[in-house]
């Protein structure tokens, strides 16, 4: 009988178990492996020594690259998430009206997210060459410009280029997060403002923004954490070149670690990432759960 | 509604606008569109200074050349260049150039014989503004006073038809223009510097006859050469006339015109927006087929490969990427089973059971869509190494399940608890035990949310690059989108193979993911996903 009911109590847990075990061991250990890390000596070849308290981080912020590689960052993701926000939602604001074509042009909306980050990054990378770039060609072609443009000048250049990507392939997120949003708009509000005389703005500002706010929330903070992880662009691109002049934190973190051979000041990075992150989850679960309640 | 009276008043001042202005276009192409200016003789002389002897000499030589023009009833105006430069004795001297210039002008019918690509598209301006017109009479015809919204199907077809034939013409005026500069600048130039030569000799006897009468013969590169242009007021005046033509047939169909120009701008953005999105695509599209010397030229200059290079397929297959293709669709494909199996039961215990720390993992699924691989690259590696799981397709499987489990559980949940409960407590009652119920029952009503999950994780496992690099180091287990960087190294890329690679590896999950667009604005925010 007592057997019988312990059975029963764990019967959910059962359930549960194939999902904890793989989330359990794939995802908590390296956690658990990267916070361990960023706390004890480590040799040059990478073997982990006994705990060394702060040091790596105090490394970590004395890196000469430091500074620069978190402004990177932080323009990187304000840019990012900023722009592809706007521009996602007048997308689907427009997505929304009824017209020919809506669908193809939905479905070729979908197109960027569905590319693997290291080839639309190759493309960029081809579109924008001096030499043989296709936007020169293209161009000239058109009579719009006479002579060939060198579209990466400078490295501020090529990383607003590498912005630029980023946002490009952020933006089907973005309108999908809002176009679901707004499918949820009853119709019969903008019947009501039409009726009480409200223009097109006092629409947007009283009726839809207030609507679709819990979607563009979310689709933000998701932004924030995926464009913060975002590694193939840049590293596809340029690579963080010169001199790290263009990395952002994820893939400044990946030379040290992997080409540097500097584990110790990567892992404190990795810790310092992961709060940041760990900050921007908090404030998602939040507004989740607060929907849910609802 | 409108009364009979107004609307006829309203349709025939449309009607009269709409006339004007083919009227006008066809008066404004009877003035001179284009301004040119040819060099038909040109004098050099070296070693002079403006205004002494040599000077006077060669331009009273060069006067009496133009005289001999003028003579011919060619109109010329004589222009000096003067170039100063020192020689090697260090004394300083001036080159002179006189050139005879010869400006003359042509109207926009005298286009319509030249037999240039623009000759057809100001064809195709006049022939849509004609039967705009055409059409706005025939669908007023018998339904003069009849309200908008309620005219017969006759009526209403043809005067959409003329708004549609005024728009197109109003597009085609930009094009010509485009078409123009581009023939008589950069198509000249690739000629004259010989970057191009195919079709150079067409092109040189079009121009002749159409610019020189056919007088330039032997000299035509020259005068090209130096010939310069611009078009007249007067030629772009057509643009306005075509947008009265468009603005009155719209009101001729709706009676108001606002409404069809926000509609319009609609379409204007969205068809801008997708040419936008398309343009990589496009790029890898004509790329990836173009020969190695073609993707690399400075002065390719078409718009499609010259010749279609499907070797480049080929070449690609013999560098290993059917076996990347094959290791990309096993790791995709087993994270998505194991991420499935491990996330169905997981997901049905949260939507229809009742337990403690039920929130509590719901807390953590939510938290751990958070943690993106990327960020713990470092403890990953380590794990995979101690695991000896680096290096394989299994640990590929295993990390990206795991990853994707979060939103797997996600989007099922909400599926699962989309379906009411009944039919499986009565297929309980029936007999049949959870399990039983659940894979009977529940799984084949939620098939539309399970493949929607299925085919994200899929796509997610599929794009995924970073881990990659980092566990695979053996070149035969490399998943494609670690494979296609093999084409670039640091001093040349192969951008041919890189694209049509890319392009293999893009076109199906691209078509997997249009399958489930439908679906991703009912999902989406409730699971909070992306690739």
């Amino acid at each position: 009988m007592n057997n019988n009911t312990l059975l029963k109590k764990s019967y959910p847990y059962l359930w549960l178990l194939p999902s904890i075990v793989l989330m359990g061991i794939f995802v908590v250990f390296p956690i658990i492996i990267v916070f361990k890390l960023a706390f004890s000596e480590i040799s040059k070849a990478g073997i982990a020594g006994g705990f060394v308290g702060l040091q790596n981080f105090r490394d970590a912020i004395a890196l000469p690259a430091f500074k620069t590689v978190m402004l990177n960052t932080l323009w990187w993701v304000l840019s990012v998430v900023i722009l592809s926000t706007v521009i996602g939602f007048i997308i689907a604001m427009v997505l929304n009206q009824k017209f020919h074509g809506r669908k193809i042009a939905r479905a070729i909306v979908v197109f960027p997210w569905a590319t693997s980050l290291v080839i639309q990054a190759s493309v960029w990378n081809y579109i924008i060459k001096y030499e043989y770039g296709n936007l020169n060609n293209v161009l000239l072609n058109l009579g719009i410009i006479k002579e060939a443009v060198n579209w990466r000048m400078s490295y501020q250049v090529e990383f607003i280029w590498e912005c630029g990507v980023g946002i490009f392939v952020t933006i089907p997120f973005v309108c999908f997060c809002v176009l679901s949003g707004l499918q949820s708009i009853d119709g019969s509000l903008y019947e009501a403002a039409d009726i009480d005389g409200a223009g097109f703005w006092s629409k947007l500002f009283n009726i839809t923004i207030p609507l679709v706010k819990p979607s563009l929330t979310v689709s933000t903070v998701l932004n924030i954490i995926y464009v913060f992880n975002s590694f193939p662009i840049v590293y596809t691109m340029t690579k963080g070149a010169p001199v790290h002049k263009t990395d952002t934190l994820i893939t400044y973190l990946y030379m040290l670690s992997f080409h540097e051979r500097q584990k110790g000041p990567a892992t404190a990075l990795s810790v310092i990432g992961f709060l940041i992150l760990c900050l921007c989850a908090g404030i998602y679960m939040v507004s989740v759960l607060r929907k849910e309640d609802n | 509604m409108k009364e009979r009276t107004v609307i006829i008043k309203e349709n025939r001042t449309s009607v009269i606008v709409l006339i004007l202005a083919f009227v006008l276009i066809c008066s404004l192409l009877c003035l001179p569109a284009y301004e040119f200016t040819s060099s038909i003789y040109t004098k050099k002389s070296g070693n002079t200074f403006v205004g002494d002897e040599k000077y006077v000499e060669v331009k009273a030589e060069v006067e009496a050349v133009a005289e001999e023009y003028r003579a011919d009833g060619i109109e010329v105006t004589l222009n000096e260049s003067v170039i100063e430069r020192t020689n090697s004795k260090g004394k300083t001297t001036s080159m002179v150039t006189f050139t005879l210039d010869s400006s003359f002008t042509r109207s926009g019918w005298s286009f319509l014989g030249s037999g240039l690509t623009s000759s057809w598209l100001l064809l195709g301006i006049i022939l849509c503004a004609a039967l705009s017109c055409a059409c706005a009479l025939g669908g007023i015809v018998g339904s003069m006073g009849d309200s908008y919204n309620r005219l017969d199907a006759r009526s209403a077809s043809f005067r959409s038809a003329s708004a549609y034939l005024a728009l197109i013409a109003m597009l085609l005026v930009p094009v010509f223009f485009m078409t123009n500069t581009f023939a008589l600048s950069r198509q000249v130039k690739l000629f004259t510097s010989e970057a191009m030569t195919e079709g150079a000799e067409e092109f040189y006897a079009l121009l002749n006859a159409f610019l020189f009468d056919g007088t330039a013969g032997d000299n035509i590169a020259s005068a090209l050469a130096g010939l310069s242009f611009r078009n007249t007021y007067a030629a772009w005046g057509v643009l306005p006339c075509t947008f009265a033509m468009m603005l009155a047939a719209v009101s001729l169909r709706h009676g108001t015109i606002r409404q069809s120009f926000m509609c319009g701008l609609l379409y204007a953005f969205v068809i801008a927006m997708c040419i936008f999105i398309l343009y990589p695509y496009y790029v890898m599209l004509v790329t990836g087929f173009r020969t190695s010397a073609e993707a690399n030229d400075m002065y390719f200059l078409h718009i499609f490969p010259t010749e279609w290079h499907f070797e480049n397929l080929k070449y690609i297959m013999g560098r290993g990427i059917p076996k990347y293709l094959l290791n990309s669709l096993l790791i995709a494909g087993g994270a998505t089973v194991i991420a499935l199996l491990c996330g169905i039961p997981a997901a049905y215990a949260m939507a229809r059971m009742k337990f403690k720390g039920r929130n509590a993992f719901l807390g953590f699924v939510i938290m751990s869509q958070m943690f993106s691989p990327v960020v713990l690259l470092i403890g990953i590696a380590q794990l995979m190494s101690a695991l000896k799981l680096n290096d394989s397709l299994l640990g590929l499987m295993l990390i990206n399940a795991a990853f994707n489990q979060a939103f797997a559980i996600w989007l099922l949940r909400g599926t699962f608890v989309s379906i009411s409960a009944e039919m499986e407590q009565a297929a309980k009652i029936d007999g049949c035990n959870t399990v039983q119920a659940l894979i009977k029952i529940l799984i084949p009503m939620a098939a539309p949310g399970i493949v929607t999950t299925l085919i994200f994780v899929f796509i997610n496992a599929w794009n995924e690059y970073t881990i990659s690099t980092i566990l695979i180091s053996t070149a035969t287990n490399r998943p494609i989108t670690v494979g296609i960087t093999q084409f670039s190294s640091f001093n040349m890329i192969e951008w041919q193979y890189l694209f049509a690679s890319s392009l293999l590896a893009t076109i199906p999950v691209v078509i997997l993911f249009m399958c489930i667009e439908k679906h991703l604005t009912s999902g989406l925010t409730a699971g909070g996903v992306k690739g």
